[in-house]
């Protein structure tokens, strides 16, 4: 058997865990201590599975917390109750706080190969009702749920079927579940550490009495009239929702459950007192009670900040808020924690490569001019003037927090230099100039950019802007159109933009575990090629294949990496596929790490101050597991 | 006047027909629909695994059928995927957003915005028929003057703005929290006095906002109207007969002048749903202001179609209303209709 280092890490680290855990004496939650008395729930040994995942704070440099306390927090959408399940980071396996994938929800895992997997559940772990959380609750999913034509007219998740081949699952027992594939899934583990994770496993108990397969469909129609829906399915599907959160009866497995049904305007998230990490004095998490959500609109949120009306918020605040929450925080006693955003570039150019106008992608594809375009942006002066010089100055790569950060990468094209960038543009042969000082396109026209904006972030428009100053006097025109989201979308995808901005790679911070699949053109939603990201993404049933010798490569190494059995073959694919982009530029970057201002009320502790704010990997401030935070007073 | 009232609910509905067309073909102008968008949004964050989940509710709905046949299953004279099923037969149909029917998603905050509109609506005549016959008896006075610039200002400020800054001094001040109806921790909780008090606490400001520029506008109408009234001999007769100033004017040219005050109810009915969506929306009022914003951003047909359906209702209603209360108020009108 050729396990991974991740199952050995698990193993090691469960071997170290299970000693504690013998040597733990666990502890009555304060809050909880009467419904227990009173026998409405189980004293904690019998809620807690009897090898809990235990969070080892001083390890970490936090404190040892007490429980209680109520913590507010304000959203802007009832349906942005799912934040809860990104937040609160309970998952299957999830990254630490080095962006290692460990076990949580699972005991351990065994790899074979990336072929085979055994997932270890942890023995006596339930959900927050009270059902035991079993291998059936993975069985149900898998052949109730995801293959029930019914429930899910697709099939399975797209990740579970590898070259058409559906997973294979089996029970070993109740609490070992194997699922295995005849060629290696590389990123079947890495997704449950997502943001937003694939739950392959549903609360069985409670959803089994609304699928037809185990109850009398007769006896639904009484609720499927009263919801308004038209079948079973669709019940099933309304009341499993793990990731909406928005069904107060479906159990869940994360620190804190919802008990409000929408619509409301303020949503209470309440403990879940069968919650399966403790921390290393034997008490349960979560320390804090209950959270509470407020719906607000969204462009009052930092207003309501401002006023001490929330106890944690980072969503709905920007970067243009923060002096107008450093100016409450004397008054209302909180803190305004700046984290780096951990985006590859904050703000970039995305010069379409499948421009369908052969002039404008010739020029496009031309390497050189988008060296010349890079070295024409003065990033200092964006820097300076925009993000109050909190900002890197950097091209569109990996940022230094990432172990695979390379300084010349971070530097290529990124310095101003109108001699370099005129140099360039003459060796192309766009020489000609017009009245005003502007050179011509081939066909005689002025070279004007069109560069279209998504027209969400003014941010955005005072970059560009800054942009056209120096873009000028290398005799480039540059125009900006404002548009929509979904039109922004829909022209790049038919090859209609000339230049999108946008920001750069997701993940800024990845590791050679995770899937370098954003650098290769495998999505339609790159604006830069968004014809051959359709065609990996249909199967080349539409979209164009990559036709230049770097893409091709691209898409060679994202295949070496899913076929690497080893890291050091990962981080190889990972660092050529890096010196590709820095040497191409596929992507002009503009500046990175600007920072996302993080409210914490003055008695929040255990809140780190600085950490990477990153939807995936991390899901926000889920990879610091805020189970761990607690109210001083 | 029966006959008058059946070509007037004829012409009504064949108005709402219209309008329920026009409507529909600008909710499905823009390209794609609820659940396209919504894959588009979810592949771009890399969430396959819940495309499945949308194409689901794509099919059960009906959003693949074209044109045609959403419109009029819509409206009930087709059969949709679960046969005659619409607004004919009262079936205000799905909203993808929420997840829960159209009626139940607007039922609740309905009464809310009732409450704050019709706030507005009294606030607007208490401050405006005082202000406006004193300005209108004292033509270019000093007081007259100041009402003026004090309502053009009323008029000319955004009231969005008007509001974020109202709401950060109340909260300064007097501590009302920013934004909503009530204190967040009322909210879930049973009425009492308490909770009351904050709803009106909370209504002050939202009220003055949305009511300064119809209170402005309502003045300057009124100071017209009356002042062409108080030029015309039946008031200086009245007045040389030895009729007491309050009398005279409270008896003859105001009824007169009261008359496009009778002529808004026609506004007024579909604003208590619909007004105020750019201030409700800005000072986070749980209105169907919002609602409604939201749901055509997001191409939520259904749910978007029904609000602007049901204002459509109450416009239609309102002018009706208004057109037979002037006409039983004011003979001249009765006569030149016919």
């Amino acid at each position: 058997m050729n396990k991974l280092t991740l199952s050995g890490l698990a193993l090691s680290s469960l071997l170290l865990f299970s000693n504690i855990a013998s040597a733990l004496e666990l502890v009555e939650t304060t809050t909880l201590q009467d419904a227990v008395a009173a026998g409405e729930l189980p004293a904690v040994q019998d809620r807690v599975p009897s090898e809990p995942y235990i969070s080892d704070l001083a390890a970490k440099g936090q404190a040892v917390g007490k429980h209680g306390g109520e913590l507010r927090t304000l959203i802007s959408k009832a349906k942005s109750v799912r934040y809860m399940v990104v937040w609160g980071y309970a998952r299957l396996l999830g990254y630490d706080e080095q962006y290692n994938l460990v076990p949580d929800i699972l005991k351990a895992v065994d790899n074979e190969d990336n072929k085979v997997f055994t997932l270890h559940l942890r023995p006596g772990h339930k959900w927050s009702n009270g059902d035991p959380f079993t291998a059936d609750d993975f069985i149900y999913y898998w052949n109730d749920v995801a293959n029930n034509e019914l429930t899910s007219p697709s099939g399975p998740p797209a990740f579970m079927v590898i070259n058409g081949e559906p997973a294979t699952v089996e029970k070993i027992d109740a609490v070992t579940v194997r699922y295995s594939w005849s060629s290696s899934n590389p990123n079947f583990l890495p997704s449950f550490a997502k943001a937003r994770p694939p739950f392959i496993y549903r609360p069985s108990t409670y959803l089994k009495q609304f699928h037809a397969d185990y109850v009398d469909e007769a006896s639904l129609t009484a609720q499927i009239e009263e919801a308004g829906v038209r079948s079973w399915a669709a019940l099933h599907n309304r009341k499993d929702n793990l990731y909406k959160n928005n069904n107060p009866d479906l159990p869940t497995l994360q620190p804190w459950m919802n008990t409000t049904a929408a619509p409301a305007n303020r949503f209470i998230m309440k403990r879940n007192p069968y919650f399966h990490r403790v921390d290393s004095t034997g008490q349960q998490l979560p320390y804090i009670d209950q959270v509470t959500m407020n719906v607000s609109s969204g462009g009052l949120i930092s207003a309501k900040a401002n006023a001490g009306e929330t106890d944690l918020q980072s969503r709905g605040l920007s970067f243009s808020d923060i002096t107008v929450l450093k100016e409450g925080e004397s008054r209302h006693g909180y803190k305004t924690h700046l984290w780096p955003v951990a985006k590859a570039s904050e703000i970039a150019l995305y010069p379409n490569l499948n421009n369908t106008d052969p002039m404008w992608r010739k020029l496009l594809r031309d390497k050189r001019f988008r060296w010349a375009l890079s070295h024409g942006i003065d990033r200092k002066i964006i820097n300076r003037s925009i993000f109050f010089g909190l900002a890197k100055e950097s091209a569109n790569t990996l940022l230094p927090s990432s172990p695979l950060f390379n300084q010349t990468h971070a530097d290529s094209g990124a310095a101003l230099d109108l001699e370099k960038a005129n140099a360039l543009l003459d060796e192309i042969g766009l020489t000609d100039r017009d009245s005003n000082g502007f050179r011509k396109l081939p066909n005689g026209e002025t070279l004007e950019i069109i560069v279209e904006t998504a027209g969400e972030s003014s941010q955005q428009v005072d970059v560009l802007q800054l942009v056209s100053e120096t873009w000028k006097e290398i005799g480039v025109k540059l125009f900006i159109k404002p548009s929509d989201r979904t039109v922004l979308r829909n022209r790049s995808y038919a090859g209609e933009t000339v230049m999108t901005v946008w920001s750069g790679w997701d993940n800024g911070i990845a590791s050679a575990d995770m899937s370098p699949g954003e650098l290769a053109p495998t999505r339609q939603d790159n604006l830069g090629w968004p014809m051959w990201g359709q065609f990996y993404e249909t199967k080349g049933q539409n979209g164009e294949a990559p036709d230049i010798a770097s893409a091709q490569r691209l898409m060679e190494l994202n295949k070496a990496w899913q076929e690497a059995s080893d890291k050091s073959a990962k981080e190889a694919a990972w660092n050529e596929m890096l010196a590709i982009h820095a040497d191409e530029l596929f992507i002009i970057g503009i500046v990175s790490g600007s920072r996302q201002p993080v409210v914490v009320a003055g008695n929040l502790k255990n809140v780190p101050e600085v950490a990477p704010y990153s939807w995936d990997p991390g899901g926000q401030w889920g990879v610091c597991h805020p189970d761990e935070f607690f109210f001083s007073n | 006047m029966a006959r008058y009232l059946f070509f007037r609910l004829l012409t009504m509905f064949g108005t709402l027909l219209v309008i329920s067309f026009l409507m529909f073909v600008v909710i499905k102008l823009p390209p794609g629909d609820f659940l396209s968008n919504q894959i588009a949004e979810l592949r771009s964050q890399g969430e396959s695994a819940s495309i499945e989940k949308a194409e689901f509710l794509r099919q059960q709905y009906g959003l693949d059928r074209p044109f045609f046949a959403q419109y009029f299953s819509w409206l009930g004279v087709w059969p949709g995927p679960n046969g005659f099923s619409g607004l004919l037969q009262g079936d205000w149909g799905w909203s993808f957003e929420y997840e829960r029917p159209v009626d139940q998603v607007v039922g609740d905050t309905l009464s809310l915005t009732i409450l704050v509109n019709l706030a507005t609506i009294l606030f607007i005549y208490i401050v405006a028929l005082p202000i406006g016959i004193y300005s209108a008896t004292r033509q270019y006075s000093i007081g007259d003057y100041g009402i003026t610039l004090v309502g053009y200002i009323g008029l000319a400020t955004p009231n969005f703005l008007l509001g974020l800054i109202m709401l950060f001094y109340a909260n300064r001040w007097f501590g009302v929290s920013i934004g909503g109806l009530m204190d967040p921790v009322f909210e879930d909780q049973p009425w009492s006095l308490a909770k009351i008090w904050s709803v009106l606490a909370h209504l002050v400001v939202p009220t003055i906002v949305i009511g300064t520029s119809g209170t402005a506008a309502m003045i300057r109408r009124l100071r017209a109207n009356l002042l062409d009234e108080l030029q015309k001999q039946y008031y200086t007769t009245a007045k040389s007969k030895g009729l007491r100033p309050t009398k005279a004017l409270v008896k003859y040219p105001l009824r007169m002048a009261l008359n496009p005050f009778v002529a808004d109810i026609g506004n007024l009915l579909p604003s208590m749903v619909s007004g105020s969506v750019l201030v409700s929306l800005v000072l986070s009022l749980p209105t169907v202001g919002p609602i409604l914003l939201d749901a055509l951003s997001s191409q939520d047909q259904y749910l978007a179609g029904f609000i602007l359906m049901f204002t459509a209702v109450l416009t239609v209603i309102g002018m009706m209303v208004s057109d037979v209360l002037l006409a039983i108020l004011d003979p001249r009108i009765r006569f030149s209709a016919r």
